[in-house]
């Protein structure tokens, strides 16, 4: 027995980049991908959430890179042979395009998602991230977290980060 | 019954009559001199005009009956148009336009000329010719300009376009003639930029522009042909003019970027349209400043501008004056023939391409650094990385020089704004313009000119002083602004000199202390005062503008220059003048910075910042209480700040004589910043560091490094503005950091 309808997901068919976190695994619109580049050094950059984990030079452009484990308050490891850096382009609520790098442990593989593999994310009591979550994907018996990119690194609304307060006693 | 009712209410017959007239205009648009084509269509929707002559207000009834006249003529006679005839139609459909606008608006007609009600005698003609001027039958009202926006978009875009680099040329040349009234290339260029226009206008149908341009065309040619001499009543003309020219296409332009499309656009030409022709035919002009220039002086000098005038009773007489006009100038000529060709660019390709040629450069070192290819022992490698790298340290430059360009335009401007303002204020002005060469990042000119507009207002307004109180006070009667641009310190220095005189001191000193900026103990000097125009609080205050001068937004204009990374310092004598000297960089896209280590991270500290920097011998620093830690430097005590500290990464410094300190100051405050190290000087490419961090500020901007990777670059204004840090602090908890 369905007593309400089956909420409609977010998430519209068609090819998503899946790549893992830990044990989940996760999607993100293709069309949203424009590189995947190995993990180089990264510039610090100060005063920044725990999550930012700076800025690298991507051909002649500086871009931010943040760490998707750390957003999503994983244990931190330490990162490993596969990790890379998924940059992605998003669209700020102002309106310009703007590139991001986010780390992730390993990139797994495109898919094709019809609408019949895509489900509503359900309502997990509360949990604040589910705002960027688009829908699930079941595929080949496991599940995979699409997510909305422009909604993850929003921070009160905004892309732009304000530098933590001032550690001082 | 329905017939009657229409009847009632003319203005029910205003759509057919705007149709019928919109379709004459179309028609009109596609006649052509010596030709008869469109010449059966438009006589027919006259007819059509005619027949409802009865519905329309009598002003467009008798317009309709002009223009039947004028029809009747070229139908009796050659049967094709002429350039004057369609000139005329044109005219007169725009007329119409405009009359059908106030009927429907039911406001007043335009009003109807009375040149139209004569039959036009052929004499009249022939005087015409002679003055070599358009004695069209002048529009009492302005004439409406209505675009064809779906069918000459690109065309009108491309008019546009044109017209204003022509108007700013024909600005800039007129304001050359004032002080050099025989230059033949001047008056030529000034000629061939009035003829472009036309032409222009004319191709596009913009009838009363094309008109106003003839008129000054013919202005400069009888000029040319020496009829007339240059007066300041024809250089009044043209700027008017090409003011009025430069309204209209900013029209235009507002028009193309989709405001009020199709909408007439009102052009106010008919009074220069008449000045000029009153000019062409030797008659006294309208205009008040020939009696002016009698007044000031007999040196026909005007407004500071060594214009020669004539007497306005000689104009009638223009070949008394007239050799004044020769060939003289001919060595400006060769110099004007080797012209360089230009090539439009788009800015954004010019910006990608810098970016490119910075990879380039930076892959190159690394792969000249590379230690796999330091390890080959070949003599032809070694050549050819050296080849390579010439190029491209060659291409860079190239590449970065692109975006230069000379002061020249906007200091040419200036000339402008200081003529009109002495003309209004009566005060006798010379600009001297120097190192109008001087070349600069194109962004920073374009932002460069609004302080700079600012600074000379008020040195003319409250810096220099009546040509009387001058002369009392032993000066001479003009004064001078003095406005350079010269390389010095790495960098571009603009200098506003005037011989006014001078901030007043005690003045500004007591309003700061009424607005509690200043305690009246303290001790400042000269230059602490005078800095104290900036402040905001200061420059709103009426008062102090009026007696002291300066202060009218004089904060805006530091945030302006500071904005370009640039520096303003005011040096001012009273009686003797004030000088505003503003340091530049060459460019915003490259800065000269101090690359130093703070823990494991490098920072880059824009050099144009930096005071000193040096090792700290122990002693120099101590901490006051609750005030932070201050380092004496020359005797001076200046708060210290351990970046380590502050960014959050554990520093190797521990004791302050460990590491080195850099004094940056930034408007008139300064701070020492703690490093670990001094890596070294580079000049590096100045990226934004994107949307997301665009709230912090405690960096201006990324900078690739030769490696590759990102140096960030600190922003000074942030860091000596911080408040002093207690000495007890613990240092933020890094591992958040990284």
């Amino acid at each position: 027995m369905n007593p309400s309808p089956k909420p409609q997901p977010d998430a519209e068919a068609g090819r998503y980049l899946t790549f893992s976190l830990g044990d989940e695994s996760y999607g993100f619109p293709v069309l949203k991908v424009r590189e995947i580049i190995r993990l180089c050094p990264i510039t610090p950059v100060p005063r920044m959430p725990a999550y930012v984990k700076g800025v690298i030079n991507l051909r002649g452009t500086v871009i931010p890179v943040f760490d998707l484990r750390a957003k999503f308050q994983f244990a931190t490891t330490s990162y490993g042979e596969r990790s890379c850096i998924i940059v992605v382009q998003v669209a700020t609520p102002s309106g310009e395009n703007t590139m991001i790098g986010t780390i992730v442990d390993a990139v797994e593989e495109v898919v094709h998602l019809t609408t019949a593999d895509i489900e509503a994310a359900p309502d997990f009591g509360g949990a604040p991230d589910t705002q960027c979550i688009l829908g699930l994907a079941t595929i080949q018996g496991g599940v995979k977290t699409l997510l909305n990119v422009e909604k993850i690194f929003l921070e009160d609304g905004s892309f732009s980060l304000t530098s933590t307060p001032k550690l001082e006693v | 019954m329905l017939r009657d009712n229409f009847r009632k209410s003319s203005l029910l017959y205003l759509p057919k009559v705007a149709e019928i007239i919109s379709q004459l205009g179309e028609e009109l648009a596609f006649v052509a001199p010596n030709k008869d084509a469109g010449l059966l269509p438009v006589n027919r929707f006259l007819m059509d005009l005619e027949e409802l002559a009865e519905h329309v207000p009598p002003a467009v009834a008798a317009g309709v009956k002009a223009a039947r006249g004028w029809l009747d003529e070229i139908l009796d006679g050659p049967a094709i148009f002429t350039d004057k005839s369609i000139r005329d139609l044109n005219t007169w459909h725009a007329w119409l336009t405009s009359a059908l606008l106030a009927w429907e608006r039911g406001t007043a007609m335009p009003a109807w000329p009375d040149k139209w009600d004569e039959s036009r005698p052929a004499v009249a003609k022939e005087e015409l010719v002679k003055n070599g001027a358009t004695r069209f039958p002048l529009e009492a009202e302005e004439s409406a300009v209505r675009l064809n926006l779906p069918d000459d978009l690109e065309f009108l875009r491309a008019f546009r376009d044109e017209s204003l680099e022509l108007l700013d040329d024909i600005e800039q040349c007129a304001l050359v003639l004032e002080d050099n009234p025989t230059d033949v290339v001047t008056i030529n260029s000034i000629f061939r930029a009035f003829h472009t226009f036309k032409g222009g206008a004319g191709f596009l149908h913009l009838e009363a522009l094309r008109v106003l341009a003839h008129d000054l065309e013919s202005l400069l040619d009888a000029v040319r042909r020496a009829d007339l001499c240059i007066t300041s009543d024809i250089i009044d003309l043209v700027l008017s003019g090409a003011d009025a020219l430069k309204q209209f296409t900013r029209e235009v332009s507002a028009q193309l970027q989709g405001e009020n499309p199709g909408a007439p656009i009102l052009v106010p030409t008919r009074k220069i349209v008449e000045r000029v022709q009153s000019l062409l035919r030797g008659e006294k002009t309208l205009a008040v400043s020939a009696a002016v220039i009698a007044d000031t002086s007999e040196a026909l000098t005007f407004a500071g501008f060594a214009v020669e005038t004539s007497d306005p009773v000689e104009t009638s007489d223009p070949k008394a004056v007239l050799s004044k006009v020769s060939p003289t100038s001919t060595d400006t000529m060769g110099e004007s023939a080797t012209a360089r060709a230009f090539v439009k660019l788009d800015t954004a390709k010019l910006d990608n391409l810098v970016d490119i040629v910075g990879e380039l450069v930076i892959a190159q070192s690394m792969v000249v650094q590379d230690p796999d290819v330091q390890k080959i022992n070949s003599l032809q490698l070694v050549r050819c990385l050296r080849q390579l790298s010439r190029i491209t340290t060659d291409l860079q430059r190239n590449a970065m020089s692109l975006r230069m360009v000379p002061v020249r335009p906007m200091f040419h401007k200036m000339k402008r704004l200081v003529r009109d303002l002495a003309t209004q204020q009566q005060k006798l002005i010379q600009l001297v313009l120097e190192g109008e060469e001087t070349e600069l990042d194109r962004n920073i000119v374009e932002k460069l000119g609004d302080p700079l507009v600012h600074m000379i207002r008020n040195a003319i307004d409250h810096g220099l002083e009546d040509p009387a109180d001058r002369a009392a006070k032993g000066k001479p009667e003009f004064g001078t602004i003095r406005l350079s641009a010269s390389h010095q310190r790495g960098g571009i220095v603009i200098r506003i000199q005037d011989d006014g005189r001078g901030l007043d001191r005690e003045r500004i000193l007591d309003t700061a202390i009424e607005r509690g900026l200043v305690k009246a103990s303290e001790n400042v000097t000269d230059s602490e005062i005078f800095s104290l125009i900036f402040l905001p609080g200061l420059s709103t205050v009426e008062k102090i503008t009026e007696v002291s001068g300066r202060g009218v937004g004089m904060d805006v204009v530091r945030r302006n220059i500071e904005n370009l990374r640039g520096k303003i310092e005011i040096l001012s004598l009273p009686g003797r003048g004030t000088t505003f000297t503003i340091l530049l960089p060459l460019t915003l896209a490259i800065i000269d910075g101090l690359l130093v280590g703070v823990g494991n991270d490098r920072y880059i500290i824009p050099t144009l910042s930096v005071r000193e920097s040096f090792r700290p011998k122990p002693g120099m620093v101590s901490a006051v209480h609750e005030q932070g830690e201050v380092i004496s430097v020359r005797g001076r005590q200046t708060p210290l700040l351990r970046l380590s500290r502050y960014l959050g990464t554990p520093s190797r410094a521990i004791n302050p004589e460990d590491g080195i300190v850099i004094v940056v100051e930034s408007g008139e405050s300064a701070r020492g910043l703690l490093v670990d190290a001094l890596i070294g000087k580079q000049e590096v490419v100045v990226k934004s560091l994107g949307g997301a961090f665009a709230k912090q500020n405690i960096l201006a901007g990324g900078a690739v490094l030769g490696d590759g990777g990102v140096g960030l670059i600190l922003d000074v204004d942030t860091l000596v503005k911080l408040p002093n840090h207690p000495v007890g602090v613990q240092s933020p908890n890094s591992s958040s950091i990284l």
